[in-house]
This record gives structure tokens, sequence and C-alpha cells, in this order.
């Protein structure tokens, strides 16, 4: 485990923004910390969506669960928060995974 | 005693190149600080000045701006601007002191760099009346401030700003070190004088000047007025030299210097002229939008001097043209939103008659930037205060120094324009800066942002408060919201009208 400096790129933000998260951290809590600097500060929070993780460009995000050590991000790359609407993933997240998953 | 005009003999008196006997022409015009670009120096003797001045004339007229300068401001003493002024207005006037006055000493020295080492006679000359220029606006400039010093500690900056760490003038320090104090001196005459001068103070000095006079703030209007007057003489150093690199066959050397300097001078005034323009001044004293005045002073203007010289335009200037209608924005709200980080009271410029004018300008203003303003006004509103602070730091270009944004809301397009070089990664905020970088990596490569200097250690303790104390942001100084929220009185009422 090791404290690692990343870059939120937030879908709907204007800056790019400096967020620590941790080696271990999944990809849903590094959603938490990016939309921390940015849902109701300068985005609306989207009731029914979730946020999800990809790199720049890509159009698939990481899977919710998988670990940054996991998907080989160094520190310092940017990533894209994105929202997503929650209806397919609602029914198979448990109420402890919403918890911490970043939604809004 | 008989005087012959000067036409009889200013061209024998400024033609002062002879032929060193016991010292080699490169001893005498190292290369490093000529900037000769493998031009004999006989080619460099055809520089035609377009100002043909001499001493005498110069000190007159000058005198004459200095005491004009100097009257107004003391005949205006007593007007009580200071106490009568928009507060918004207050901080066009700390912004512009700080960022400006002593970049202006440290062009007197680039200046002097081509008055001493430039290999054409011409370009000596008025180069020397231009580091004159440079010293004298210095001068007007931190002696204006100085007497609200005692009222408002803010206008220290004008002296202070220069020797701090303080972010903007990172990327200020950045952007003129580059351009004119680690320049030969054939390259300062054209990235200083051509590409930034001749364009951009035009902007801040002239557009200005026209802001201030409406606002009733005659002092500040005759001072930059008069600066001006010199920086339109001295601004045309550059035009000569880059016809006799184009007719020598370095047109693309020429090409790339005016390229580099034009872009990172856009994109600082984006960040130091754009919110003045379009959100500090208040409303109803606007003569211009930013962007309109962009394209009646720069884009026409620039675009003639490229054409009349052989020169093409940049090649990024469908982006620059884009960019017009949005960077200064996303300027605008990062400097707002993290306010305490600089020396001057952000006015928001964002009452409900503002964003009409604003959508007006800038159509489509509302559905993007106006989102993210959406989201402030209501917590300012639900008196959420907090939230319209920032906790953490946005990443700054390893360019422009200035925070990587761009367009948010329904119109998203914020980027990464990411670079690896030597094993670091290199984050810029658009193409063309991360171009800029990519033409001479190892010029840059060493400097850090404000972020890796965080990231470094640099910056203790590793929060607000340690970040103001390296920026030396002192209690009185920290930047804090220009009306104090009143603005957002009018969403109040509006929200309470609704509610019932």
């Amino acid at each position: 485990m090791a404290l690692m400096p990343l870059i939120s790129n937030f879908e709907g933000d204007f800056v790019l923004q400096l967020i620590p998260v941790d080696s271990e951290s999944t990809m849903d809590e590094v959603a938490q910390a990016a939309a921390h600097h940015s849902v109701g500060r300068r985005v609306k929070a989207r009731p029914g969506h979730v946020i999800r993780v990809r790199r720049p460009g890509s159009n698939e995000p990481f899977p919710r669960t998988m670990r940054v050590s996991e998907a080989g991000i160094k520190p310092m790359e940017s990533l894209e928060c994105i929202w997503e609407s929650r209806a397919p993933l609602a029914a198979v997240a448990s109420p402890a995974q919403r918890a911490g998953s970043g939604e809004e | 005693m008989a005087v012959l005009n000067r036409t009889d003999w200013y061209d024998i008196a400024r033609k002062t190149n002879w032929t060193p006997k016991y010292v080699k022409e490169d001893e005498l015009f190292p290369p490093q600080l000529s900037g000769n670009f493998g031009i004999p120096v006989e080619q460099w003797e055809s520089y035609d000045e377009p100002y043909k001045q001499t001493y005498p004339d110069y000190v007159k007229v000058q005198r004459e701006k200095d005491a004009g300068a100097y009257s107004v401001k003391a005949a205006l003493e007593r007007s009580r601007m200071f106490e009568n002024a928009d507060p918004g207005w207050l901080s066009v006037m700390k912004a512009h002191y700080g960022a400006i006055a002593r970049g202006e000493y440290a062009a007197s020295s680039a200046e002097a760099r081509m008055m001493r080492f430039s290999k054409a006679p011409g370009m000596r000359n008025m180069a020397t009346f231009g580091a004159l220029d440079e010293i004298r606006h210095t001068q007007l400039q931190l002696y204006f401030p100085h007497e609200y010093c005692s009222k408002d500690r803010q206008f220290d900056w004008a002296h202070k700003a220069y020797d701090s760490n303080e972010w903007a003038m990172i990327a200020s320090r950045h952007f003129f070190d580059d351009i004119m104090m680690t320049r030969d001196a054939i390259s300062v005459g054209i990235m200083l004088t051509f590409a930034f001068e001749s364009g951009f103070t035009n902007m801040q000095f002239l557009g200005l000047a026209a802001d201030a006079a409406e606002a009733g703030d005659f002092t500040f209007a005759s001072l930059i007025s008069s600066i001006q007057t010199d920086e339109s003489r001295h601004a045309q150093i550059g035009g000569p030299a880059l016809k006799i690199m184009i007719e020598n066959g370095r047109k693309a050397e020429a090409q790339k210097l005016v390229d580099v300097a034009f872009w990172r001078a856009w994109r600082l005034f984006s960040v130091l002229t754009g919110p003045i323009m379009d959100y500090y001044t208040p409303l109803e004293h606007r003569k211009q939008s930013f962007k309109e005045f962009m394209h009646e002073w720069i884009v026409s203007q620039f675009e003639r001097s490229l054409t009349d010289l052989g020169l093409d335009k940049p090649w990024y200037w469908d982006t620059f043209m884009h960019d017009l209608n949005e960077t200064h924005h996303g300027m605008h709200l990062g400097v707002w939103y993290w306010r305490p980080t600089v020396w001057w009271n952000p006015r928001a410029g964002v009452s409900p008659e503002e964003r009409a004018w604003l959508e007006e300008k800038y159509p489509g203003w509302n559905d993007t930037w106006g989102q993210c303003w959406d989201v402030i006004i209501d917590n300012l509103v639900e008196g959420r205060t907090e939230l319209t602070l920032p906790e953490t730091l946005p990443i700054v270009c390893n360019m422009c120094n200035l925070p990587v944004n761009n367009t948010p809301g329904k119109g998203w397009a914020v980027k990464d324009y990411p670079l690896e070089y030597n094993g670091r990664l290199y984050h810029f905020g658009s193409e063309p800066d991360r171009w800029c970088f990519q033409q001479d990596p190892e010029r840059y490569a060493g400097h850090m942002t404000l972020v890796d200097r965080f990231l470094a250690g640099q910056i203790e303790p590793a929060n607000l408060g340690g970040a103001l104390a390296y920026m030396g942001l002192a209690p009185g100084e920290i930047g804090e919201d220009a009306h104090g929220y009143a603005w957002a009185e009018a969403y109040k009422h509006a929200a309470l009208k609704k509610a019932g």
C-alpha cells in the first residue's frame, strides 16, 4: 500500500485536479476521491448515476473493483471520471459496495 | 550656430559598427548573446528601423510624457478614487501592477542585451531608448500604486509579486524568462518586441486605458496610455530583424520564434487580461468583450504584420481562434475558485445581468461555464461557502504553468496533453503548449511547476496554509471575493421568491 498522486479529469468540470489515492484503492474509491473535489462544487450530482474511471480516450472504463495497482496506473497519470447510468449495475451491487462506490 | 537637420546626419551617426583588430568578431559579438543565425555582419548593418530618433528628441518627448502622467496623478490625488471605485476595479489595478511593474524592469535588461550585443546598429539605437522606456515604466508602475499601500496591503504586491512563488508569478516569470531573459539579442527582438509587445501590450494598455477612463480612474488611464506610446515605438524593433532573417534564408527559425512567443503570450494574457475585461470591469463600463478586443487588436493586426513580412500564420491558428471563446473563462473560474492563492480579490462577475451579457457575447456560456457557476451560486445561496473553496491543487501546465482547463458542462472538452521525456511525465494544457516544449525540451525539462514542487515535498505543511506560506501570501494579502458575495444576493432573493 502506498499513497499515490493521480490526476482527475471529471466529466462536466473545467479543470484537472490532483487527487491522492492509495495504490490498493479500487476504481470506485478513486471515483469517490475525484468526486469529492468536483461534485457539489462545480458539477451537479446526477442521481441514478455512478462514476466510472477510464484512461483518456478509452471507451471502456476499468472494472469498478479493480485496484489501481492491478490496472498498471502510474503516479500522476490522468484519468477520466465519467458519469454512467446506474441501472445496469444497480441490481448486482450490494449496499456495502454502493456505500463506497462514489454513487451520487 | 546652425544645426544640421536630423535626417542629414542620422544614418552616419548611428552606423557605429567597426572592424575589430584586437578581438575576433565572435568575441565582440558572442553568438549566444548576439544571435547571428549565420548571417554576416554586413547584412545586419542593413537593418532599417522605422523609428529614427535621437537622444535629444527622446529626452524631450519622454520628459513631456512623464510630466503629463505625474501631473494627472497629482491633480487627482484628492479624487477619492480608491474609496469610490468598485472593488473589482481595484482588483484590476492590483493584478496589473503585480504582474507588470517588475516585469518591465526585467525587460530593460532584455532591451540592454539588444543594445549591446545586436550586430545591427539601428537596432542597438532603438534598444537604447527601449531600455530607458522600460526603466520609466517600472518607476511609474511602482510609484503610482505605492500611495495605496497604506490603505490596502495587496497593493504592496506591485513590488513583491515578482520575487514570490505565487503561482501566477511562476507562470509569468517562466514566460518572460523564456522570451526575453534567456535569449540572444535577435530572438529577444522577435519574441519580446514583435510577437509579444506589438500585439499583446496594445491590448493590456489600450484596452485597459479605455476601461479605466470609463470607470473614472483617469490617473490609471493616463499612466498606461503614457506607457503604451513607448511600447508602440520600441515594439517595432523586431520587424526589421525578421526581414533580415527572411531575406537570408532563416524564415523557418524566425517563424518558430514567433510561434512559440505568440502562443505563450496568449496563454498568459488569457489569465491576466481576459478576466479583467469580461468579469472584473463593472458591466456598465465595459467597452468591448475580451474576444472582440482580441479580434480587433491582435487577430487582424497580427495577421497583417505577418503577411507584410512574408511569414505564415502560426500552425495552431485554428486552435487559437477557437480558444478565444473559451480559455479565459476557465482561467477566471480557476482564479476565483482558488482565490486565496492570488494577491487581489477576484470579482465573480456572474450576477444575472452579467450572465446575460456573457451569454450574448459568448453564445452557449450558460450551458458550459454557467453550469459550474450554477453549482457555486447554489452553494452560496444555501450558505455552503466552504464548498466554494478548494481542497486540492489544480494541475498546472508544464509550459504555461497555468491550470489545465477547458470547456465544462454540456460542452465538456477538458483534456490532458501528456508527454514522457527522459522518464518524467509532463502535462500540458494544449497541443501548442506541448509543441513549444518539444521544440527545445532540454530548455524546459528541469523546471518544476507548483504541483511538482508540492509533490517533491517543497511545500510544508502539505495543505492550503503551507501553500499560501510558500507563495508568500500573508494575512491581509490573501484573495477573497471582491464583493464579499453581495452579488449572490439576487440569487438568494430569487430562491426565496420561488419558495413562496
